[in-house]
């Protein structure tokens, strides 16, 4: 038994060497990475209070090439056009939504992030990308240093934009019914859309060119483009489409979208499009 | 050896390692004495330090890409409040605007400007020079890696592209004489009184080479190639402008030295830059074509048809080649021409059944034929366009003033050029031999 006794003693000094050995290191001292927040401008402030406090979106105008693509050629926005933008972006997406869905909506299904580039993302075709959404996380808006306020036509563009992106966001979300989207029109999607005159592609169903590419931009296409058009204003395109077939496919796909609004989020799409064109008559004639 | 001995030694040995594990003794060698955090915050104090501590801000010339594009100057003045003030020579408006900056980690510390100022509208994808840089813009960055200060400059790298970029302290009279930078730019142009041929001269103390140099409005860059026969030296370079003359990348080697700042001599509008040693490079006007071909000879009669044309709607509008006086004479045209009408195209056909003319077409107007006579100008390498007979006097009227510089008594040269105009139809130029008047064409047959 003297085997066992060493034993007991040699692990009892192992002990003890462990528990003793680092008593004497220097204990962690203060953080040597840089908290302080940079300074808040009245922007910063009023982003904070309108954005990120109410609906948890942050919103990012200042240049970070993590949340931008390197191998274009993009610039940050102009300070002076980022509240214009943002509240436009307030006014007819975010009031829209939290009337007709609810106030917590866009809360629970939104982008995270909205990023915002003042230039125009041209592509080497010749087309230009006007938003990207990433992931259900993040949306990104080109062309803010363009806004005008005052101008109709220039403030839809920027609306189709987000609601189109927001579109994406809600799919990326819960999935619209893809099979039943895919055989309304299933010979008109193609990858050069962009050679295609917009009546050219009404004609045979599709919204848009844009619309062509595939089902998806096809779904986000035709659900912001009724958002974004008033209801005479989509009645009278409706009713200047030529081909029967066209006009059957343009219902098909509405009734598809607002079957998805319903069953998805228990939303009123059609509540929803007055809601927008009401916010979009008060934005611009403000 | 006996199980008991067994345990024994190897609970001696696991106590030995024990013992030896805590020991103080760190044999990895320190690289740094600090940490890498406290290196990084230390770099971007230093940095952030360096860009407050010129009392005029910072200059920098930026050639966003030295092969196609010239340089662009900027001049910056930070504020600790994460503003910078900024002024830029990349249109005419030199004014000083204010946005904000960051000193951001990225690969390493670097400086950005986090929102739109001058120097954006070098990456602006929708605003580019030439059709070849479409969705480029003119390829700037404005994100700067910092790589440490070097004789009281910043040395930075562009994000992108990792080029060296210096920040060199700017002076009061940077700020004040930024516009003059811009006329500098008018004389690089050149005016339409000063000849349209322009040569490079180097000089490397002994002998003295000739480059025939061309410089292209959009991208402030140039091209000299040698125009001596088995001597085949290029020099490409982008230009900047400054209030007393240019500075060019990459740098004109002569002799080994590398010269880069040209001084405008206003007398004759040369650019001279002076190294040691007699080494000299030279930028200077010419009356004549250095490079003289026999393209001329496809004009002469006996030849088969030869059609060129210029098209005021097409390509051919926007050719570098086109001279100023030519621009000048076409708005003379245009201008004289009652409302609704204007000049569509300048057509030359030789040897055509109907004879050899000049052809000019209208908008709103019949078009009109100018008959001449095709006279060889051997020794000069160039012909006459001889006035025979008009289609119509009263239109004729509106064109003679352009019209008497292809028809110049002196001769006209003919020149096929490099470059293509977006089509494959080989581009000409049709160049005045007595003033500065030059017209772009297609070959169109």
């Amino acid at each position: 038994m003297k085997l066992f006794r060493y034993n007991k003693t040699a692990i009892l000094a192992m002990v003890s060497i462990v528990l003793i050995s680092c008593a004497s290191d220097d204990q962690p001292g203060e953080s040597q990475l840089d908290f302080t927040q940079p300074v808040k401008t009245q922007l910063d402030t009023w982003i904070t209070s309108n954005y990120l406090t109410p609906y948890n979106i942050n919103v990012q105008y200042k240049w970070n090439q993590n949340t931008v693509d390197n191998s274009r050629y993009l610039f940050p926005p102009t300070t002076d056009k980022v509240l214009p933008a943002l509240e436009i972006v307030q006014q007819i997406w975010l009031k829209s939504y939290s009337t007709v869905g609810g106030a917590d909506f866009v809360k629970k299904i939104a982008p995270r992030e909205i990023v915002l580039v003042g230039g125009v993302n041209l592509n080497s075709v010749g087309t230009r990308t006007l938003g990207i959404a990433e992931g259900g996380q993040r949306v990104t808006l080109f062309e803010t240093d363009y806004i005008d306020k005052s101008n109709r036509a220039n403030v839809s563009e920027f609306i189709h934009t987000i609601q189109h992106e927001y579109i994406h966001i809600l799919n990326q979300n819960k999935p619209f019914d893809e099979k039943a989207w895919a055989v309304i029109t299933p010979v008109g999607y193609t990858a050069d859309w962009y050679n295609f005159d917009i009546p050219e592609s009404n004609e045979i169903g599709f919204i848009t060119s844009y619309a062509r590419s595939n089902i998806n931009e096809d779904f986000a296409e035709t659900a912001s483009m009724i958002l974004i058009y008033s209801k005479a204003e989509y009645a009278t395109f409706l009713n200047g489409i030529q081909s029967p077939f066209a006009y059957q496919a343009l219902k098909t796909k509405e009734a598809l979208v607002v079957k998805y609004f319903k069953e998805a989020f228990n939303m009123d799409f059609y509540a929803l499009r007055d809601e927008a064109e009401k916010n979009t008559s008060a934005v611009i004639n403000n | 050896m006996k199980l008991k001995n067994i345990f024994k030694y190897l609970i001696a040995g696991i106590l030995i390692l024990y013992l030896n594990a805590c020991s103080n003794a760190t044999e990895a060698d320190q690289l740094f004495e600090q940490t890498p955090t406290e290196r990084l915050n230390a770099r971007k104090t230093e940095l952030k330090d360096a860009l407050l501590s010129s009392e005029f801000g910072w200059k920098a010339v930026y050639f966003t890409d030295n092969t196609v594009l010239g340089g662009y100057t900027h001049l910056f003045k930070f504020a600790p409040d994460g503003t910078v003030q900024m002024a830029s020579d990349f249109d005419g408006d030199t004014a000083v605007y204010k946005s904000e900056y960051e000193i951001q980690l990225g690969s390493t510390v670097s400086v950005t400007f986090t929102t739109k100022n001058r120097i954006h509208l070098l990456s602006d994808s929708d605003s580019y020079p030439i059709a070849a840089l479409e969705s480029e813009g003119y390829k700037g960055d404005f994100q700067f890696l910092y790589y440490g200060q070097e004789n009281g400059d910043i040395v930075f790298r562009t994000n992108r592209t990792v080029k060296e970029l210096r920040f060199v302290k700017a002076t009061a009279a940077d700020w004040a004489d930024l516009p003059k930078n811009l006329i500098m730019e008018q004389n690089v142009i050149g005016g339409a009184s000063r000849p349209l041929f322009r040569l490079l001269e180097t000089n490397d103390g002994s002998t003295k080479h000739q480059f025939d140099f061309t410089y292209t409005t959009p991208t402030r860059y140039a091209e000299a190639n040698s125009i001596e026969a088995g001597y085949t030296v290029s020099y490409d370079m982008g230009i900047g402008f400054t209030p007393t003359g240019i500075v060019v990348s990459p740098a004109v080697e002569v002799g080994g030295q590398k010269l880069t700042n040209f001084v405008y001599n206003d007398v004759d509008g040369s650019f001279t830059a002076t190294g040691t040693g007699g080494v000299t490079a030279v930028i200077k006007y010419t009356d004549k074509p250095l490079l003289l071909t026999d393209d001329y000879k496809m004009l002469l009669p006996g030849q088969p048809l030869a059609w060129f044309g210029f098209y005021a709607d097409d390509y051919t509008v926007d050719a570098p080649t086109n001279s100023p006086l030519f621009y000048a004479e076409l708005a003379k045209i245009n201008a004289a021409l009652p409302a609704g009408q204007e000049i569509s195209s300048i057509q030359i056909y030789t040897n055509h059944s109907l004879g050899t003319f000049i052809y000019y077409t209208f908008v709103g107007r019949a078009a009109l034929f100018h008959f001449v006579d095709v006279v060889e100008d051997a020794p000069g390498k160039k012909v006459i366009l001889k006035h025979k007979s008009w289609s119509n006097a009263t239109t004729a009227a509106f064109v003679t003033s352009l019209d008497k510089y292809l028809t110049d008594p002196n001769g006209i040269y003919l020149k096929r050029e490099s470059f293509r105009l977006f089509y494959s139809e080989p581009v000409y130029t049709f160049t005045s031999s007595s003033s500065p008047f030059r017209m772009t064409t297609w070959k169109l047959n």
